[in-house]
């Protein structure tokens, strides 16, 4: 009677606790004499750099989906049966994710330099075909739209 | 870094800590710690003697009593040892940093 309050906790030794514990420390990189006989705390810092670890390659995984997404993406005209003839499948990234916030920044300033560019460079090409008087005689046409009747009065 | 007490005696440094392997040492030379309530006069000298064992294996354990009898300050020097001895499984049992998903909240009143 009330026996099924007793802790049964309390009945298993620190050794087995130890032991049933010592697997998963031996597979995250722990030594044997590090568990047995090293700082007793070390154990904390190596299940931390394990959950680090578990959340790096978890964020890996992801973006290798990412990546296998986009590449499909990029293929997908392609794959469709009733293509038309001579359909090309997208580029890929020309360069991988930014991942971070320094890089992204750097990439969407040069991006945006690359943009300007070539703005730039159209907006010359095509100032370069227009027939534009010359800078004297754009004085004079200007002084002519100013004052057009000036000569006469 | 593990809790530890250091202490000089008769011209040596001593550095008192528990590990894994000396508790698993005291355990198979039939120490218990549930017996420190009911048996204190064995179990806290047995304590003290346990803590050597991590870096001081070979000193014999009659200049452990000896040192055990002229230490002062005993009744805190035997919870430090207690808080000592806890150590290495509470490195294991430690709860994960973030309380979410399951975990129970409590307190106490006292």
């Amino acid at each position: 009677m009330g026996s099924e309050f007793l802790n049964p906790a309390s009945q298993i030794s620190y050794t087995e606790i130890f032991y049933e514990h010592f697997p998963f420390y031996l597979a995250i990189g722990m030594t044997a004499d590090e568990y047995w006989n090293g700082d007793c705390t070390l154990t904390r810092y190596y299940k931390k750099a394990f959950e680090i670890k578990k959340e790096q390659k978890n964020e890996e995984l992801w973006l290798q989906g990412a990546y296998i997404y986009d590449a499909l993406c990029a293929v997908s005209p392609v794959l469709h049966a009733f293509a038309p003839r001579g359909t090309k499948p997208h580029p890929y990234l020309d360069k991988p994710y930014s991942l971070t916030k320094e890089k992204a920044r750097n990439d969407e300033e040069a991006k945006h330099k690359a943009n300007r560019q070539k703005a730039k460079a159209i907006f010359e090409a095509w100032a370069a075909t227009l027939d534009l008087p010359s800078k004297k005689g754009g004085k004079d046409n200007a002084d002519n739209r100013r004052s057009p009747n000036r000569n006469n009065s | 870094m593990a809790k530890q007490i250091s202490f000089e005696y008769d011209g040596k440094q001593y550095t008192l800590e528990f590990t894994r392997k000396s508790i698993e040492i005291m355990e198979r030379q039939g120490f218990n710690i549930n017996d420190i309530t009911d048996k204190p006069m064995t179990t806290l000298p047995a304590l003290f003697a346990g803590a050597f064992i991590a870096h001081h294996r070979f000193v014999k354990r009659e200049i452990i009593d000896e040192i055990y009898s002229k230490l002062t300050n005993k009744q805190e020097l035997l919870q430090k040892l207690a808080e000592m001895y806890n150590e290495p499984l509470e490195a294991l049992m430690e709860d994960p940093d973030d309380n979410e998903g399951n975990a129970v909240n409590w307190e106490a009143s006292f």
